[in-house]
């Protein structure tokens, strides 16, 4: 087997992780945190499993979370990549579409700002991202880079347990 | 000329796609919707003003083949115009229908920040059709087959007051459009 490009390692793990849980459908808007995922998902190559993962390119993180709770609507899983600073535009969709309706879609959120050290404009969002969680009860799991696919089952189990959007947060690039 | 009422408009949609999913806007509209013709494809918005479309996208996208229509208002599409590129670009069986009273109706009739243009816009995103109706004339002349697709409805003033709120649970909105839209073989495989 050839070897994944380096740097894409823990994004294709992350991917096939998600496919081998049902998802079939990627919605999202870019990070440079999440590049590598994004790289995938724009140019699958010769990855047939990955090819068969349909990406949407969203304007806006609240209408990606549109895309994939409609179809999860339709009995489809979903998931939303963004950056933390996303989930400012989403709340009201999660708000009221997703914990109303009790429609859940896995948000895959990038942490910027997460150490203090990041460009201002992560600074906020940065510090508050987990006090946001918790605020709104979203569960969530902070991605383990030695242990991928045991993230990726921690946060989807929990998302279909308490039947609420599952966050699983990227601190690092991947 | 006599203006078009939301009812109407309805009935035209139904009789050409007694399928269709629809996916209401929040406020007025799925009001409207249920009391004009409540079924088990309709998955009404009570909130998030602006995901008509991309709710009806996904489902789309789940179901090739099923027509989605998404009931906008020109309030809503005014608030989240970034769904016409998105819809354009994903390129799904969606009929897009801007229902247009030029007001906030449900909030008490503000103003919207202008008239605009829906055909043009969707056109200029790349959507394939794109029609523009204000009488019954015209909405059953209207060809909207090739999606995405566009049908920019402009309603006269209610005559009369709005309906009762929809009585439906979100969650049984929800398991009725679930049932609508899930294969029968799903269901079958699901019930054993």
């Amino acid at each position: 087997m050839r070897a994944a490009p380096a740097g894409t390692t823990t994004a294709h793990t992350l991917l096939h992780s998600l496919l081998d849980h049902g998802y079939g459908l990627a919605t999202g808007v870019p990070c440079s945190l999440l590049t590598g995922a994004f790289r995938l998902l724009e140019h699958p190559g010769d990855d047939r499993r990955l090819a068969g993962l349909r990406y949407v390119p969203a304007p806006r993180e609240d209408s990606a979370i549109g895309v994939a709770s409609g179809a999860a609507v339709a009995g489809e899983r979903a998931f939303v990549l963004m950056q933390n600073s996303g989930l400012g535009y989403s709340l009201n969709v999660i708000t009221s579409f997703n914990l109303i309706y009790d429609v859940p879609v896995l948000l895959v959120v990038s942490w910027r700002g997460h150490d203090g050290n990041d460009a201002v404009e992560h600074d906020v969002i940065g510090r508050e991202l987990l006090n946001l969680l918790d605020l709104f009860r979203l569960p969530y799991t902070v991605l383990d880079h030695e242990d991928v696919a045991g993230s990726v089952t921690a946060v989807v189990d929990d998302m279909d347990r308490e039947r609420r959007c599952g966050v699983l947060i990227v601190r690092e690039g991947i | 000329m006599t203006a078009l009422t939301l009812p109407e408009l309805v009935g035209e949609l139904l009789t050409r796609h007694p399928d269709a999913v629809i996916v209401s806007t929040c406020g007025y509209t799925s009001r409207d919707l249920f009391n004009a013709a409540d079924r088990p494809g309709n998955l009404y918005l009570v909130g998030s003003m602006g995901m008509a479309a991309p709710i009806a996208l996904g489902l789309a996208l789940a179901r090739p083949g099923r027509q989605v229509v998404a009931l906008d208002g020109d309030g809503s599409l005014l608030m989240n115009l970034g769904v016409l590129p998105l819809v354009a670009a994903a390129d799904a069986g969606i009929l897009h229908v801007v229902v247009d009273n030029g007001m906030h109706e449900s909030t008490g009739g503000q103003a919207t920040v202008q008239r605009a243009d829906f055909t043009a816009l969707a056109l200029a995103a790349g959507y394939r059709t794109a029609v523009r109706v204000d009488d019954a004339c015209g909405l059953r002349a209207a060809e909207l087959d090739v999606a995405p697709a566009m049908l920019h409805a402009i309603i006269g003033p209610r005559t009369d007051g709005v309906g009762r709120r929809v009585t439906h649970t979100p969650q049984q909105i929800v398991q009725r459009v679930r049932g609508q839209v899930t294969p029968p073989s799903v269901l079958m495989e699901a019930s054993r």
